[in-house]
């Protein structure tokens, strides 16, 4: 639960740092007056919000257990046991 | 080309570059959506913590160094005939002999009207916030000029103590030629454009056609 939290959480601290970049970029490229103090004040709450969004993911995942679960079928490293029954027998 | 000869553009150029990187992250985590371990939370941590930061830094200096300029201040239109006599080589009012003077140079508005102490750049930053928000509940629908809008005038006198930056007020000439007037000047009861007032011959409130819209 926490681990699928901590996933929408980085999601959406990655974009909205996204946002923010390309808004405190567009005032350096573009210094209109507004647009400079709307990115330099918005842009910078809205990078500082999703950083803190971040870091909250990373707790909840520390918290959680570590590394998030794989399920098998995504993981190769992990090879899935026979299952009972089945599968080759023992040379 | 694009080219760096001053800081601001060198601050600028590693703010659009880290502002890059950091969306180059952002579009590879959304991309490939890879595993929360440990390399991908360092690369995360680069993309929205270490390269924000990075952008924040510069990008406020750049910023705040191109509000120093003439450039940024003449980009309201109200301020269009301020901007046109300061760059006029032609004009002999105040503003465009300093603006031709080279200490003063692209930041000729700013040394001239910045305050004079110690938070100066503070104050006079926050009277910027002030010229904005004024700007857009007043000045946005004027005309070309700012025609139509209340006439522009400065928030308090302005005080001889920026001229006095570079003209002093003890030098033998300057104390010979101002004559009775000198310790008037010095304690602040004159103020240098009592006298020299052609400071910015097309302001708005010079022009008897807007004069009608009264100061505030």
């Amino acid at each position: 639960m926490k681990h699928e939290m901590s996933k929408k959480l980085v999601l959406l601290s990655v974009i909205g740092t996204m946002v923010a970049m390309v808004f405190m970029a567009s005032s350096l490229v573009y210094p209109h007056p507004l647009l400079l103090v709307l990115a330099m004040s918005i842009g910078q709450g809205i990078a500082l919000f999703a950083l803190v969004l971040y870091l909250l993911a990373v707790a909840l995942d520390l918290q959680a257990g570590g590394p998030i679960y794989i399920p098998p079928e995504e993981n190769p490293a992990v090879e899935t046991p026979p299952a009972a029954g089945g599968g080759s027998p023992p040379a | 080309m694009f080219s760096i000869h001053t800081t601001e553009q060198l601050l600028k150029a590693i703010a659009l570059a880290s502002a890059v990187l950091s969306v180059l992250i952002g579009v590879w985590y959304i991309v490939r959506r890879p595993h929360l371990n440990r390399l991908t939370k360092s690369m995360l941590l680069l993309g929205l913590g270490a390269f924000p930061l990075i952008v924040s830094l510069t990008g406020n200096i750049a910023s705040f160094e191109y509000t120093l300029s003439r450039p940024f201040c003449g980009s309201c239109h109200v301020m269009g005939p301020y901007l046109r006599d300061a760059e006029d080589p032609k004009s002999n009012s105040l503003a465009a002999m300093h603006s031709r003077n080279h200490k003063f140079g692209e930041n000729s508005c700013y040394t001239c009207h910045a305050d004079y102490q110690m938070f100066g750049a503070i104050t006079t930053k926050q009277n910027g916030m002030k010229h904005l928000f004024k700007y857009i509940t007043e000045y946005a629908n004027t005309g070309p000029d700012g025609e139509g809008g209340p006439t522009i005038h400065l928030y308090k006198p302005f005080k001889s103590g920026a001229c006095m930056q570079c003209h002093s007020a003890t030098a033998k000439k300057w104390v010979e030629t101002h004559g009775d007037s000198a310790d008037a000047i010095r304690s602040g009861e004159m103020n240098c454009i009592d006298c020299h007032n052609e400071v910015h011959p097309l302001a708005l409130s010079r022009r008897p056609a807007t004069a009608k819209g009264g100061s505030k």
